[in-house]
């Protein structure tokens, strides 16, 4: 009972959120003086072939009015067409996202293990593999994303030749036909979460290890293997997937990058060939596509972390 | 990304820390120190013109060309010195005009009434949702080819993090006994601000503003490899490994030395805002 009422005001508040938003990036991309008649009409055009193009793209019009009939589109699923190409904007979120989520999903797949082990081997033990790990982490997160990409293209593309430089995926394959182009994206995503994720677990371990009711237990003669992942780890869950669910932001930027980098077909890929060929409508169509799913990934943090919260207090 | 605040908390007791921890980090300084003036005076010192076509593409490095040439036939020695310089100045403006924007918008909002101030940090909270290279990607989509909107883009990605952890310091401060009581013997507001919680919270300011600097260093580097802001032929490490990654197979250094040197810029600068962040955090508790 208490739960839905829980998710039915988060749902609202996270709907409200994405009214706001997608009406600011529309205000950002087509109020502003970006030049969409000159991307579609060409540089020379005369200026009666530009105001032919303004009324033909409908950008006579006044922008609120714009933003109230692509919203009231967008409601029916409609996010328009883009400049470029003519192609719907829903079309290419369909064919796209499910590219950008299997990487997405492999890279949580590696990530998560690993950043659990490391975070409670850090958190409880302390000392200077804690020091190392931490500050390697440090080191780790500091590093612009295509720079680790490129090092790792460096090694393993050109040096030890063992994987393509480049994810070229066959026209209308799904990357899982070439496992060994998804390699160095997983890779490199997996390195910035790994950072990411480690440190605000450590933190969530250490906190979780100082609370009596750990202290008691480690009392009783309660250690190792079975301390972690009896006591400490139901413990600092909740925490932890709070805190890794903001991180998603900063795991979608990377993404994007890291799509760019290896030419990977993902929605990121699309949204910097967007911006770079100054198609407003899909610019505006895939930048709200992504927050309405980082919101999502938000709510389902906050239900993670309200269900985890629950068992805690169970616990005690 | 690093945008994760650092834990303030230290779990371990004082006996565990190895007196190398207190060293000061003379290492990391100079290294900060060394590849920055690099950055900003690099330019004077390139060989050639950064942006003429003097060799065929992707040349090994000889004599004449130290670093060989890039995908274009261009200097990459020339490039390399001349590509830091935008970086670093567009980071370090964004980190201003965020920490300018965070510390008003922090401290007004923890001076405000509390109403008012949740609801200030509530619209920061929604900016902050944003990715932030989303912020810079779309705002690049409405002011083509323009650096003022990436250091924008940046200040905005950054801000709201600051107006958090500031609002949260001045709050620390005005709730404190000497406040009342400087309130309580009628001083005004703004001598409270000036002489009560402005040095109070200068130091968490200061880490903060770090912090905020490693971001600004890796959105700018990523937007340049993005191509985004100032277009063209202009250097720009980020863009450099962008251009020359695709050629990796024909020449390595046109991409590998850009790159090493946004690793030495980032990690040195990250280490020393994580150094900060320990001292001043031990310092405060």
């Amino acid at each position: 009972m208490n739960l839905l009422a829980f998710v039915g005001r988060r749902l609202a508040g996270a709907a409200v959120l994405l009214v706001l938003l997608s009406a600011a990036i529309f205000a950002a991309t087509a109020v502003l003086p970006g030049d969409a008649v000159s991307a579609v009409a060409g540089v020379d055009a005369s200026e009666g072939q530009r105001a032919d193009v303004r009324a033909e793209l409908g950008l006579d019009r006044p922008a609120a009015e714009r933003y109230a009939s692509w919203a009231a589109d967008a409601l029916r699923g409609d996010l328009g067409r883009g400049f470029i190409g003519e192609r719907p904007v829903t079309e290419v979120l369909a064919t796209r996202l499910p590219n950008s989520l299997l990487l997405a999903g492999l890279t949580l797949a590696v990530t998560a293990p690993l950043a659990t082990l490391l975070g409670l081997w850090t958190g409880l033990r302390g000392g200077g593999a804690d020091r190392l790990v931490s500050t390697g982490a440090q080191v780790l997160a500091a590093v612009p994303e295509f720079v680790i990409a490129a090092l790792l293209i460096a090694v393993l593309a050109v040096w030890l030749e063992v994987l393509p430089r480049v994810s070229v995926i066959p026209l209308g394959g799904t990357p899982l036909d070439v496992p060994r182009a998804l390699a160095l994206p997983v890779l490199t995503l997996s390195a910035v979460g790994l950072a990411v994720a480690t440190r605000l677990l450590r933190v969530s371990v250490a906190d979780a290890a100082a609370t009596p009711y750990c202290e008691a237990a480690r009392l009783n003669g309660v250690r190792g293997v079975r301390l972690a992942a009896r006591h400490i780890l139901p413990n600092a869950a909740g925490p932890a997937v709070q805190a890794l669910t903001l991180t998603t932001g900063a795991l979608v930027g990377s993404a994007v990058v890291v799509e760019n980098v290896f030419d990977y077909p993902g929605i990121g890929r699309e949204l910097q060939l967007a911006v770079a060929a100054r198609d407003v409508p899909m610019v505006q169509g895939i930048a709200t596509a992504l927050v309405a799913v980082m919101l999502a990934v938000l709510l389902l943090g906050d239900i993670c972390a309200r269900l985890l919260g629950a068992r805690e207090r169970h616990g005690r | 990304m690093t945008t994760v605040p650092t834990s303030q908390r230290r779990e371990r007791p004082a006996a565990h820390r190895t007196p190398s921890r207190r060293r000061p980090p003379l290492l990391v300084g100079a290294g900060t120190l060394l590849v920055v003036l690099f950055a900003l005076l690099g330019p004077l010192a390139a060989p050639y013109s950064p942006t003429a076509r003097l060799a065929a593409p992707f040349q090994q490095p000889d004599g004449q060309f130290l670093l060989g040439t890039d995908v274009l036939g261009r200097d990459v020695a020339s490039r390399v010195l001349s590509g830091g310089r935008t970086i670093v100045l567009t980071a370090l403006a964004g980190t201003a005009a965020a920490g300018a924007v965070g510390m008003s918008a922090g401290v007004l909002a923890a001076m405000a009434s509390r109403r008012l101030g949740d609801l200030m940090v509530r619209c920061v909270d929604a900016l902050a949702v944003l990715p932030a290279l989303l912020i810079v990607l779309v705002l690049a989509a409405g002011f083509p080819g323009s650096g003022t909107a990436v250091v924008a883009a940046v200040a905005l990605a950054t801000a709201p993090f600051s107006t958090r952890v500031l609002r949260a310091a001045a709050d620390t401060v005005l709730t404190s006994g000497y406040v009342e009581a400087a309130l309580a013997r009628g001083d005004t507001r703004w001598a409270v601000l000036r002489h009560d919680v402005l040095p109070n919270i200068a130091g968490p300011a200061l880490v903060d503003t770090a912090l905020r600097l490693v971001a600004s260093l890796h959105l700018t580097a990523t937007a340049g490899f993005l191509g985004l802001g100032q277009g063209g032929a202009a250097p720009d490490w980020g863009r450099m490994v962008s251009e020359n990654v695709p050629g990796a197979t024909l020449a390595a250094t046109p991409f590998l030395a850009p790159a090493m040197l946004l690793v030495l810029l980032s990690v040195c600068v990250g280490l020393l805002a994580g150094r900060l962040a320990d001292t001043v955090g031990r310092g405060a508790a």
